[in-house]
C-alpha cells in the first residue's frame, strides 16, 4: 500500500524535524544557539519545499532564511546580549497562553477534512489560473521559468510592490537605529573612515580573512549568474541580490565593518537602495510610453529589437536587475544598521 | 489515519504555526518573539507551497521537449511559489525591522525582557 500514499517516509522525517527545531530553537537558553538553530530549522524547510518542487522558493529560503536572518539576529545579538534572564513565576500565564494557541490549532485541524487532498492536480489552487501561466508562458514571453515570468510579468504589480516594501523596511529601520555620529560623540578622537587603518582584532583568524577575500568574487559572479540566468534556470532578482547582498556581509565579517564602509558610503548606499525600485517604476513607465500598459513589457518591442514576446522576455530582466539591486543595498543596509548600532562607524 | 498521513503537511502547518503564535504570545524575550514570528510566517509559506504541490510533478521550468505543448499535470503549480517567493524576502525584511525595534528597546532600557521593559516604563 505505500506507493499510494500520496507523501513518502522521507518528507514525513523532515516534517517532524523541522518542528523539533523550531521547538528547539525557542527553548534554548541562550540567544546565539537559537539563532544558529533557527538556521537549521530554515535549511530543513528548503529541503521540504525544495521536494515539493518549489526549486525557486527553496533557493530563496537557502539564501534569505538561513542565510541573511541568522546573520540580522547574530548582528543584533552582538550589540545587545546573548543570555535570557531567567525569572520566577509565570508558568500560568504560558499554560494559559498554551491552552488559547491549542484551542485555535484545533480549530485549525477541524478544517482538515475539508481539504483537497495533498498533490491533487485538480484542487481550486492548482485548476484555475494556474494551468493559464503553464501554458501560455512560452508564448508570451519565452521565458521556460514559470516563476519567473509569473514574478516579473504576469503579477509585475504584485513584486513591484513587495520590492517597494523591502525599501521602505529599510527606511524604518534607518528611522529607528539610525544615530548621528557626531551628537552622539562624547569623548571619543574624531576618526574618519576612509584614511583610518583597518582595525583587525588580533583574535580574528587570518585563514578566515584571507579565504573570504578569495570567495566573494566567485559568490558576486554566480549571484550575477543566478540574475542573469533566472529565465532559465532557478534563480531571479530576489535570490541573485541577497547572494550579493551577502558577499558583502560575508566581507564585513570576516574583516571588519570599517573595511566595508570605506568602500560603501551611507549616501550612495542609500541612493542605490531607491535607485532599483526607481529602475522597476522606470520600466513601467517607459511601457506607458510606448503605447501599452504600465508594466505591459509587450509594448516595448517598438524600441527594443525583437518580437513582442523577446521584448517581454528583456523587460523581465530589466525588471529583475532592479529587484536585485534594491534587494542586495538593503540587505546591507539593514545589516550596517544592525551590526553598528545605527552608528555605521564600527561593529561586528 | 490515512486521512492524517495524506494531509500531514497540513497537521505540521498548523503545529509550526501554534509553536511560533505561543511564541510571540508566550515568551519574555524580544529575540525569541521575533524567531517565533519568523516560524509563524515559515509556517503559512509551507502551506501555501502545500496547496501549490502536485503528485508526480516536475519543478516549474519547462524542458524544450514541452515548450510547444507544455503538459499542465507534470508541472507544479508556479502561482502559489511566487507569492511565497516575495513572501521570503519581505519576511526577512521585517525581521530586520523587529530586531532594530528590539535593539532600540535594548539600549533604553538594557533588557529584552518583557517584565522588566514594563517595570521600568513605570518607574
Amino acid at each position: 500500500m505505500m506507493p499510494s500514499l500520496p507523501i513518502w517516509q522521507f518528507d514525513v522525517l523532515l516534517l517532524v524535524l523541522v518542528v523539533l527545531f523550531a521547538v528547539v530553537a525557542l527553548s534554548i537558553r541562550n540567544l546565539m544557539g537559537a539563532a544558529v538553530v533557527f538556521g537549521a530549522y530554515s535549511f530543513m524547510m528548503c529541503l521540504i519545499w525544495a521536494g515539493m518542487g518549489a526549486v525557486d522558493v527553496a533557493f530563496t529560503e537557502a539564501a534569505v532564511g538561513a542565510g541573511v536572518s541568522t546573520v540580522f539576529i547574530v548582528s543584533t545579538i552582538y550589540n545587545t546580549s546573548a543570555t535570557m534572564r531567567s525569572r520566577p513565576g509565570g508558568m500560568a500565564f504560558k499554560l494559559f497562553i498554551g491552552v488559547v494557541v491549542t484551542l485555535a490549532g484545533v480549530f485549525l485541524l477541524s478544517a482538515l477534512p475539508d481539504f483537497p487532498d495533498w498533490g491533487d492536480p485538480n484542487s481550486p489552487a492548482n485548476a484555475t489560473v494556474a494551468p493559464y501561466y503553464i501554458e501560455n508562458s512560452i508564448r508570451d514571453t519565452h521565458v521556460p521559468n514559470l516563476v519567473t515570468s509569473v514574478l516579473a510579468d504576469y503579477r509585475g504589480f504584485d513584486t513591484l510592490l513587495e520590492t517597494i516594501v523591502v525599501f521602505i523596511a529599510c527606511i524604518a529601520i534607518y528611522s529607528i537605529l539610525r544615530i548621528e555620529t557626531a551628537k552622539s560623540k562624547t569623548d571619543e578622537p574624531e576618526e574618519d573612515i576612509a584614511t583610518a587603518p583597518p582595525s583587525y582584532d588580533p583574535s580574528d583568524s587570518l585563514i578566515v580573512r584571507q579565504a573570504s577575500r578569495f570567495m566573494v568574487p566567485f559568490m558576486q559572479l554566480f549571484a550575477l549568474y543566478v540574475i542573469a540566468h533566472g529565465h532559465y534556470s532557478p534563480g531571479g532578482g530576489f535570490q541573485g541580490g541577497v547572494i550579493l547582498g551577502a558577499s558583502l556581509i560575508l566581507l564585513a565579517i570576516s574583516f571588519d565593518l570599517k573595511f566595508l564602509l570605506r568602500q560603501w558610503r551611507e549616501k550612495p548606499l542609500m541612493l542605490l537602495v531607491a535607485s532599483g525600485v526607481c529602475l522597476y517604476a522606470t520600466v513601467g513607465l517607459a511601457c506607458m510610453f510606448t503605447g501599452g500598459n504600465y508594466l505591459d513589457y509587450g509594448s516595448l518591442d517598438s524600441v527594443l529589437p525583437n518580437d513582442r514576446a523577446m521584448a517581454r522576455s528583456h523587460g523581465i530582466l530589466l525588471v529583475e536587475i532592479g529587484v536585485g539591486i534594491t534587494v542586495m543595498f538593503s540587505m546591507l543596509a539593514i545589516h550596517i544598521n544592525l551590526a553598528s548600532n545605527g552608528r555605521f562607524d564600527r561593529g561586528l | 489515519m490515512e486521512n492524517l498521513i495524506a494531509n500531514f503537511n497540513y497537521v505540521i502547518v498548523v503545529i509550526l504555526m501554534m509553536i511560533g503564535l505561543w511564541s510571540m504570545l508566550a515568551q519574555k524575550n524580544l529575540i525569541k518573539k521575533c524567531i517565533g514570528m519568523a516560524i509563524l510566517q515559515t509556517g503559512i509559506i509551507l502551506f501555501f507551497i502545500s496547496i501549490g504541490a502536485k503528485n508526480n510533478a516536475l519543478i516549474p521550468i519547462l524542458t524544450e521537449a514541452a515548450y510547444s505543448d507544455p503538459d499542465v499535470a507534470t508541472v507544479a503549480n508556479p502561482l502559489t511559489q511566487i507569492l511565497m517567493l516575495t513572501a521570503i524576502v519581505v519576511g526577512v525584511a521585517t525581521l530586520g525591522v523587529g530586531l532594530g525595534l528590539a535593539q532600540k528597546i535594548y539600549h533604553q532600557h538594557s533588557s529584552f525582557d518583557e517584565d522588566e521593559i514594563l517595570e521600568n516604563q513605570r518607574k
